[in-house]
């Protein structure tokens, strides 16, 4: 008898446990406490998967709005919204010629929610280039880029051109006329270092051009393997590159030992609000071990990491803001502006204009003065330019202000003037007198392969970025003064190619002057 | 470098939280509100509003030389029509157990799936199947019959030649 | 921090409110929703959910019957609501159920918002065929063969009502009523449909059958015996009836103006105009609207061009036929009817079928009907000759002085090959489509309508003439050139330099032509004087003829 009571309480224990389970589950989950105390806060972020890539303290300089503007953070929100929406996207889309272009009818037309959902996808995606071109623009003018932060800046260039990947592999998938024209063309400039092979006469033997577009579409057409190929990379490749270099970038982030901060950032931020909670209250001696394992300077010993404050919540605060702040961005955008769909894509009547999308219409208007310099000279030139900033920048001047560096924003407003003055004055003539095959028809290929209005417009930007380093005595200000000429490059084609290009690629002052067909 | 005035609080005690941080509390249940809200539209999403399957209603002309009994099955449909003295009538092949489609045997109808047999009438013999083949609506138009394969009539409705 | 707890909260806020937005656009004020939320039924309110018809065979997904909900297929009309739910489509042949809508009327079935679903959106190929031009929907699969001209349609009509057919036949809504006294009307069946379904060709015989038999009572008094010429005016009628009444009045209306002269349908027609063999189905984005007042529709387009050429399509060859309201409304239904959608041939209608794959022709091949397709645009309405604006005169072949000296192969010759360089086009099988036995029956026409009979032949030779070609130059430049021209290239009188014209035409055609003339044109007999002319000897007229022979190399 005596087991019985034994067995009574264990039965009693298995009800009283079954009652608490909820509450411990939760508590397993959560691990510690709630995050009110130091160590509790700091828990919180360590102990959770998700986001202990975040430090546990933050600098209150990278919290100032106008240190980053969000633009990382908003960069990272956008392609999350994508990836959401575009996963959602993958339950009705089907990627074959035609019923590729009914699936997104039915998504546009009877899907629950689905014409709203692809408007968030497509606004995200345009928002994400927006944002990844805007944080390159910031952290240029930061010299966010230089050592110890010089391989991250690699990093955010290939995350910079994977994102276009996405936009561009994404612009086929509805398979209308848009579409399928934007990427015959696109197609076409991947093969155009044919002209080059040509020119040599060595394409029979070396045609890497032609394999490019026959790798990229598999066929010799735009059709379904073509589309199969976009899809595959649109949505398993290019996401997944994405998201490992997207690691690696956060990663490198705090390893490089977090936002890039001027020297005097204690004298700039001023002495901390009153109720800031201190770090080193029992024993601020021993710091040079937490100094010891991130690069860069070594805090002095006896001083505590100074000006920071717990990541839990502060950080936090700031980052889901700028989360929510693009989703209102994309959802507002949704609502005011449907995704693009014309008509069904027909290989036989070619879209006029036919334009890629928006942030590839500066290539375009290169393009369309030969193939090979405008689609795949130049954005070699600008894209090897901007990975070896940081290694032809060594100076150490003005890191981690806005336009900081010899010259300041003197120099960039002055490079921006010349750089528009060159580019504007550069295509007014190319449009208003013609190019080089206008004035001497029989002038050889290989000239006009060469000699793109870009290839001029770059040489001069180079030019001018050669003398500010003489004058300025600084591989900075040339730097400054480059990226800010083909900032303003950039801007200028593509408003060009958006808004003054009409069919034939002619010159119109606004789309309403377009001749009907 | 902190000029608090003593004490010094310990980092393990709580910090003073201001009072209420209402502001704090506030947007993070709005947070939640908005991200719950887009949540369930999301989840609206999978669930299709129309199917793309096609019109459960169609057109068939019975073959002259159809024998009392025989069935007629339809190219591309799953229901069987017979014709009798008393008129035309149509049984589903769908076996109303897992969904295989039964075959028309001269007593009846099997389902090669899990064994289920029905009379002629549809009716369960045997096997693990819960209720009879449904019969469908028949209608004549000339010399044609509409069958509609959404709705279903009693057992033994016919349709008068 | 408390800036960063503002944003959020703010934006959270400013999320939500826009998802709610999203929320009621998407769930409340879809016009769909709207409509079948007000509509009920005698069993009470209906469904709200999204309706459709699905066929895959013609590739339609039509969600029309979402806001059309009285049109849906096998559900209960509403009987309360708003309009859009209460209409129930016609009767009509095709079961929408089963075809769906787009395949007839247009538009993009997909959608489910007004505007798209209309397909009044920038970017869609296939817009609505509007109310009007319904029966253009039927151009989709059909082909309507051997349309008559207008004048033989309505000759059969006219014969319809003449022999009393309406007594017992109900035929596009008319007759078949019942009669006071007799046995209630419609004994015969409702040849409406008749062209489409097939009649019996040896209806007339089992009639007369009857009639003979009978002894008193409608087969009596309603019936009787037929004259040749009429039954086959009223065959060709009876076969005409297609349910679709208006549009075949329409064809009949294209085959009588001559479009074909210089358009081509299917490969049948002249090539001076565009081909219109999708005239009906034109994408609206690659037409040009620029002088097109009202709507930007293509029928629209149609009418207005149809009006007034030049005024759509500056510098357009094609005249202004000066046509009234009712011939531009039938001529836009025609075009419009022009649509040729690929849909599988399983679901071809027979009229399709023999049009494409056995031939039949889409007009009547009865000379009246071949001359108004092909002839009547630049030849007139009966061959008189017409004379556009900016255009050189077309000859008149009906003149019975030009019948009188052409012979029938004269005549079949010309047609064939036509004349290169001039207006007139080559009409044999290869270039403008038209069979041998067509062009015979054309001739055929040329001599009934013109009342006079082929020459006799009196020699055997063609080329007979031999005389001195340099006395006929000198012949030619004081007679001939002022009209004909100074080489014979035609400027107010036809082109006499033409290969083709030297080729077809015998030497005693030209004889008999110099020597007699033609009346009613400026062209004068030159066998006897006038005060404006000498009169020619024979061998005068042989040496000319003989000059013109040296043109033919």
């Amino acid at each position: 008898m005596s087991e019985s009571p034994r067995k009574n309480s264990a039965l009693r224990d298995f009800g009283a446990n079954l009652i608490k389970s909820p509450q411990r589950i939760l508590r397993s989950a959560m691990r510690s406490g709630s995050p009110t105390t130091d160590r509790t806060r700091s828990e919180f972020v360590f102990g959770n998967v998700f986001l202990h890539i975040h430090p546990v303290r933050t600098h209150r300089w990278s919290l100032r709005w106008a240190t980053t503007w969000g633009l990382g953070t908003a960069s990272a929100a956008a392609f999350l919204i994508a990836l959401v929406t575009g996963v959602l996207l993958m339950f009705y889309y089907k990627p074959y010629p035609e019923v590729a272009y009914d699936s997104i009818k039915d998504i546009h037309f009877v899907v629950p929610t689905g014409r709203f959902i692809r408007n968030i996808h497509r606004w995200s995606a345009n928002v994400m280039v927006v944002a990844v071109l805007l944080h390159m623009v910031r952290a240029f003018y930061t010299g966010a880029y230089r050592s110890p932060r010089e391989f991250n800046w690699l990093i955010g260039l290939g995350l910079l051109i994977v994102t276009l990947g996405l936009s561009f592999t994404g612009y086929l998938l509805p398979w209308d006329q848009l579409a399928y024209w934007a990427i015959t063309i696109g197609a076409n400039i991947a093969q155009s270092p044919r002209e080059v092979t040509d020119a040599v006469g060595i394409t029979e033997v070396f045609d890497p051009g032609g394999l490019q577009r026959q790798l990229l579409l598999g066929s010799d057409i735009v059709g379904e393997e073509a589309l199969i190929r976009f899809y595959l990379l649109h949505v398993m490749i290019l996401p997944l590159m994405l998201v490992i270099l997207m690691a690696v970038h956060f990663w490198r982030i705090r390893k490089d030992g977090g936002l890039t901060r001027p020297d005097d950032v204690d004298d700039r931020l001023g002495p901390p609000p009153p109720d800031t909670y201190p770090v080193f209250t029992e024993a601020p001696a021993k710091t040079y071990h937490l100094a010891a394992i991130v690069r860069g300077r070594t805090s002095a010993v006896g001083q505590g990491p100074e000006n920071t404050v717990p990541s839990m919540p502060h950080l936090f605060y700031a980052e889901l803001g700028v989360l929510m702040v693009t989703v209102f961005i994309c959802v507002a955008l949704a609502i005011v502006s449907d995704a693009p769909l014309k008509e069904l894509a027909n290989p036989a009547v070619p879209e006029n204009p036919a334009k890629a999308p928006w942030y590839f219409l500066g290539l375009q208007e290169m393009v369309s003065f030969s193939a090979f310099m405008g689609g795949v000279g130049i954005p070699t030139i600008v894209v090897i330019g901007l990975g070896l900033i940081p290694f032809l920048d060594r100076e150490r001047q003005g890191t981690g202000e806005s336009f900081g560096g010899p010259g300041g924003k003197k120099l960039v407003l002055e490079s921006a003037v010349i750089g528009l003055a060159l580019v504007i004055g550069l295509e007014a003539f190319a449009i208003r007198f013609g190019w080089l095959r206008e004035w001497y028809p029989e002038i050889p290929q290989w000239v006009i392969t060469a000699v793109n209005p870009g290839t001029i417009l770059a040489s001069l930007y180079a030019l001018y970025s050669l003398w500010l380093i003489r004058r300025y005595n600084s591989a900075r200000a040339g730097a400054m003064g480059l990226f800010t000429c083909f900032l303003c490059g950039f801007v200028v084609l593509t408003i060009i190619g958006s808004y003054f290009r009409g069919p034939n690629w002619d010159f119109y002052w606004s789309p309403a002057e377009w001749p009907l067909h | 470098m902190s000029t608090t005035p003593e004490p010094v609080p310990s980092r393990l005690d709580p910090e003073p939280v201001p009072r209420r941080d209402f502001l704090g509390i506030a947007s993070l249940c709005s947070t939640a509100a908005a991200l719950l809200f887009a949540g369930i539209g999301m989840l609206r999403l999978p669930k299709a509003a129309v199917l793309s399957s096609p019109s459960k209603r169609f057109r068939v002309t019975l073959p002259e030389s159809l024998a009392e009994g025989e069935a007629y099955i339809p190219p591309g449909r799953s229901i069987a029509l017979f014709r009798d003295e008393e008129g035309v009538f149509a049984i589903s092949l769908v076996c109303t157990h897992l969904g295989c489609i039964v075959s028309s045997i001269p007593d009846g109808f099997e389902c090669a799936c899990h064994g289920s047999r029905f009379d002629p009438d549809g009716g369960v013999m045997k096997g693990p199947a819960p209720t009879a083949l449904p019969w469908h609506r028949v209608t004549k138009s000339e010399d044609e019959f509409i069958v509609d394969e959404e709705e279903i009539v009693p057992m033994g409705t016919r349709v008068s030649l | 921090m408390n800036r960063n707890k503002h944003l959020l909260l703010w934006s959270s806020i400013g999320t939500l409110g826009l998802l709610i937005v999203a929320a009621v656009q998407e769930n409340i004020l879809k016009d769909w929703r709207r409509i079948q939320a007000a509509a009920s039924t005698i069993d009470g309110p209906i469904d709200v959910r999204l309706r459709q018809v699905i066929s895959p065979d013609l590739k339609i997904t039509d969600r029309c019957v979402s806001c059309h909900v009285g049109m849906a297929p096998g559900e209960e009309p509403a009987v309360d609501g708003p309009t859009l739910a209460t209409t129930t489509h016609p009767p009509v042949v095709h079961d929408p159920g089963e075809f769906g809508c787009t395949v007839c009327h247009g538009g993009q079935g997909r959608a489910t918002d007004m505007a798209d679903a209309h397909g009044d959106v920038p970017h869609w190929p296939h817009p609505m065929i509007p109310l009007q031009y319904a029966q253009a929907g039927c151009g989709t699969c059909h082909t309507h063969v051997q349309v008559p001209r207008t004048e033989r349609l309505e000759e059969g009509e006219r014969l319809i009502a003449r022999y009393d057919c309406f007594s017992c036949h109900r035929i596009d809504g008319r007759g078949g009523t019942l009669r006071p006294g007799g046995v209630g009307g419609m004994e015969g069946p409702d040849l409406s449909y008749a062209g489409a379904a097939g009649h019996d060709p040896q209806w007339y015989a089992k009639h007369l059958q009857q009639h003979e038999a009978a002894e008193d009572g409608v087969w009596k008094d309603s019936f009787g015996p037929i004259p040749d010429d009429d039954l086959r005016t009223i065959d060709n009628y009876i076969a005409s009836r297609v349910g679709a009444p208006r549009l075949v009045k329409a064809k009949a209306l294209f085959h009588s103006l001559g479009c074909r002269g210089c358009h081509k349908i299917d490969g049948v027609g002249s090539n001076d105009g565009p081909d219109l063999t999708r005239a009906g189905d034109m994408d609206p984005l690659f037409v040009d609207f620029s002088y097109v007042e009202g709507p930007h529709t293509i029928a629209r387009w149609h009418e207005e061009h149809l009006r007034d050429p030049a005024k759509i399509v500056p510098g357009s060859l094609m005249p202004n036929f000066g046509l009234n309201d009712d011939q531009i409304e039938l001529l836009t239904l025609y075009l419009m009817s022009l649509r040729r959608s690929p849909h599988p041939e399983a679901y071809w209608p027979k009229d399709r079928i023999l049009a494409e794959r056995f031939g039949e022709r889409e007009f009547g091949t009865d000379g009246g009907t071949l001359y108004g397709t092909f002839c009547a645009a630049c030849h007139g309405d009966s061959g008189q000759g017409v004379r556009y604006p900016d255009t050189v005169p077309f000859p008149s072949v009906s003149n019975p002085d030009f019948l009188a000296v052409a012979s029938d192969q004269f005549l079949i010759d010309s047609i064939r090959t036509g004349r290169p360089g001039r207006r007139m086009p080559g009409w044999n099988e290869m270039l403008g489509g038209l069979r041998d036995e067509e062009i015979e029956e054309l001739v055929r026409y040329l001599r009934e309508t013109g009342g006079v009979k082929a020459p006799e032949v009196d020699r055997t030779e063609p080329r007979w003439v031999s005389a001195d070609w340099e006395f006929g130059r000198r012949l030619y430049d004081n007679h001939c050139g002022s009209c004909h021209g100074p080489e014979g290239e035609g400027t107010e009188a036809p082109q006499l330099s033409n290969v083709a014209f030297l080729a077809a035409a015998d030497d005693t055609y030209l004889f008999e032509t110099i020597a007699r003339g033609r009346r009613g044109t400026p062209m004068p007999g030159y066998r006897s004087g006038s005060p404006i002319h000498p009169a020619l000897t024979d061998a005068e007229i042989e040496a000319l003829v003989a000059y013109l022979r040296t043109w033919e190399k």
